[in-house]
């Protein structure tokens, strides 16, 4: 039988019965909705996750710590000929340790910031690893050769509202320093001073390096203090991110097996991206189950369909339509009340999608927003837009057409295999 | 009742010691005890005998619309007890056309959808099967009906449509039951006369199951059923008296 007759057929048949036609799509529009709805919901929340992520972990920069995850930790710790060799690695653009003092507490004047840890860096290696995270709000960037300069954080410069330091003051760190050697060891504390070089902007960055919590002093200055030529850290700038886990596995290289461990923060935020997508899946085939419900109405009326349209099946076959012809014909209609409920169940989902995103915002636009150390300034205010995707829509449609025709093949078949003598006589 | 043994070479259509027994709720009915038949090519042949004699279910068996329980049909020289239902399903399509006592014509569709309907099943282009099926209609005389649906046609125009209908594969064989059986005695010698006429003109055969003699008469052939048995087999006039 001509194609176009047999869908010119199915679809007169549907209009016939507009009222059960339209409630069988209904039931196929609320499931390709819940679909969609969640899949653009899911996939915004992919993006925006990634992105903020993105934003915070900066892509190009590895950082190389001791110790390893699968071994323990370790007692490594770098030296000048660590950073110099990894500098040599291809694609490495530059790298700078760093090192960690713990408990440091500043004191200007009367005021005093407790408890924070102080880094020890190089300051023009460091920013030529960091360039765009040093704005300063006071101050410069400390001259080269001067060993007795600091810079200090906005959140440790500003606590609770109020100003530490400025440029140009004298603020005098003191240090926790452990003397002798096991088990005879002591703390000593002691004070040294600085010249505030400058003072950060409030950058907010998420992730591992939040500054706007750091204090920096010179490299040389904290190895004098502490007697020592090594350090804690280093930071490695990649010149594509894309070549980031290809140098870690040469950085690795350069040390004895399992000594260190290096974050790369593409491979986080590919497993977190690879996460939020197996949630979104999940999530999506839990709201599919309304798909198959829609299906089981499907079931239901194409099986009263068949028995009402009984001798109409028998005239057909009296006139020579084959089984496969009648089959066809039941499930075309069942396919194409699949089609109908994709092409309006995609654009309801997508809007549902939005009316959820703005629930969901106002809902926590109504809460006040922690100020914790993963907001910046400019996301704070962020929510999550659903991103429409041609292949979510491309594929609940398929989904919900599939569905259609599986639960349209029983009572599909029924008509098919009917005696046609007997369809004849069915009154 | 004609010798089984000797072989008809030039029949259309036959059936040999066909039996079939159906089941009516518990009771079971044995339709066709054993009939024998061969029609030829371009004969009007009526089956007539009174109610529950078994002729629609020889019509049925016949046109490959039923399978005997016993016993082959042959129509065209194809044994078609052996065929699937896809096959059968052929069979009917091009070499049979039915036409029933109550039309059978599918409501939504306009005369000319009707007509056209067998040609679309055999995937016939569709500008050449309008073009057919209008050239059918115009042979029944229902040029200026065609874009009328069922309703909107009297009985005898309806079943002018369904002839139509049954004309338009050009089979090669035409089974009707009872087409005169839900029209006024007019009417009915007007279909009765349309049939005559198809059968000269086209040679078509015609198979024709009526409970009126009268109709039976203006056969070739008339073949007198009763309780699943051929009781008789006459000669008709073969014209049309009233």
């Amino acid at each position: 039988m001509r194609r176009k007759q047999i869908f010119g057929m199915a679809w007169e048949n549907m209009k016939l019965r507009r009222l059960r036609t339209s409630l069988t799509t209904l039931g196929v529009v609320i499931g390709i909705t819940a679909v969609i709805a969640l899949a653009s919901l899911g996939e915004g929340f992919r993006v925006t996750v990634t992105q903020r992520m993105e934003q915070g972990f900066e892509l190009n920069v590895l950082t190389v710590i001791p110790g390893s995850l699968f071994a323990g930790p370790s007692r490594e710790r770098f030296a000048d000929e660590n950073v110099q060799n990894i500098t040599k690695i291809d694609g490495v653009e530059a790298a700078t340790q760093v090192m960690q003092i713990g408990n440091v507490t500043i004191y200007n004047g009367d005021r005093k910031v407790q408890a924070f840890v102080a880094t020890a860096v190089n300051f023009t290696d460091f920013i030529r690893v960091f360039p765009d995270r040093f704005t300063f709000e006071t101050g410069a960037q400390p001259e080269q050769g001067r060993n007795d300069t600091i810079v200090i954080g906005y959140k440790v410069n500003h606590p609770n509202e109020t100003t530490f330091a400025e440029a140009g003051d004298d603020v005098t760190l003191s240090l926790i320093k452990t003397e002798g050697t096991y088990p005879f060891i002591r703390s000593i504390i002691e004070n040294h001073t600085f010249t505030v070089a400058g003072t950060l902007q409030k950058k907010g960055t998420p992730g591992l390096t939040n500054f706007d919590y750091w204090i920096f002093i010179p490299l040389d200055t904290a190895r004098d203090i502490y007697e020592t030529s090594e350090s804690d850290l280093i930071f490695v700038k990649v010149s594509n991110p894309d070549d980031s886990e290809r140098i870690a596995k040469d950085i690795e290289a350069l040390f004895p097996p399992y000594r260190i461990s290096i974050l790369v923060p593409l491979t986080f935020i590919r497993q977190v991206d690879y996460i939020i997508s197996l949630v979104q899946l999940f999530l999506t085939s839990i709201a599919s189950i309304s798909l198959l419900v829609a299906g089981i109405g499907i079931m239901n009326i194409m099986t009263v369909s068949v028995m009402e349209r009984t001798r109409e099946i028998g005239i057909m076959k009296a006139i020579g339509a084959k089984n496969l012809t009648i089959l066809t014909m039941f499930l075309t209609e069942a396919a194409l009340i699949g089609v109908l409920g994709g092409l309006v169940g995609v654009p309801t989902g997508y809007g549902l999608s939005y009316i959820l995103s703005y629930g969901v915002s106002s809902f926590m636009g109504g809460q006040r927003q922690q100020d914790t150390v993963f907001q910046t300034p400019e996301t704070q205010r962020a929510m999550v837009s659903p991103i429409f995707s041609v292949w979510w829509a491309v594929g609940a449609i398929i989904f919900g057409i599939i569905v259609c025709i599986l639960f349209g093949l029983y009572p599909a078949r029924k008509a098919a295999k009917l005696d046609p003598v007997k369809a004849l006589r069915y009154e | 009742m004609p010798d089984s043994s000797v072989s008809y070479m030039t029949a259309i259509l036959e059936a040999r010691d066909v039996h079939k027994t159906y089941s009516l709720g518990k009771v079971l009915v044995s339709a066709l005890r054993g009939i024998t038949i061969e029609i030829e090519e371009g004969e009007f042949v009526a089956i007539f005998g009174p109610s529950g004699s078994g002729k629609s279910t020889l019509l049925h068996v016949l046109g490959g619309l039923d399978r005997p329980d016993k016993g082959n049909i042959y129509i065209d020289g194809i044994n078609v007890s052996t065929l699937n239902d896809a096959k059968l399903a052929e069979v009917r399509l091009h070499k049979i056309g039915f036409v029933f006592q109550f039309f059978n014509l599918f409501p939504r569709l306009t005369a000319l959808r009707n007509v056209e309907l067998p040609l679309t099943l055999a995937d016939v282009p569709e500008k050449e099967s309008i073009q057919k099926a209008k050239d059918m209609l115009e042979l029944v005389g229902l040029k200026d009906r065609m874009d009328h649906r069922p309703t909107e046609l009297s009985g005898g125009e309806q079943q002018r449509v369904a002839i139509a209908r049954a004309l338009i594969n050009e089979p090669k064989i035409i089974l009707a039951d009872e087409p005169t059986g839900n029209l006024d005695t007019t009417t009915g010698w007007e279909i009765v006369r349309l049939m005559k006429h198809l059968n000269e003109k086209k040679d078509q055969t015609f198979v024709v199951v009526t409970h009126d003699q009268s109709v039976a008469e203006t056969a070739n052939r008339m073949i007198h059923l009763k309780d699943g048995l051929i009781q008789a087999v006459k000669k008709g006039s073969g014209s049309v008296h009233p």
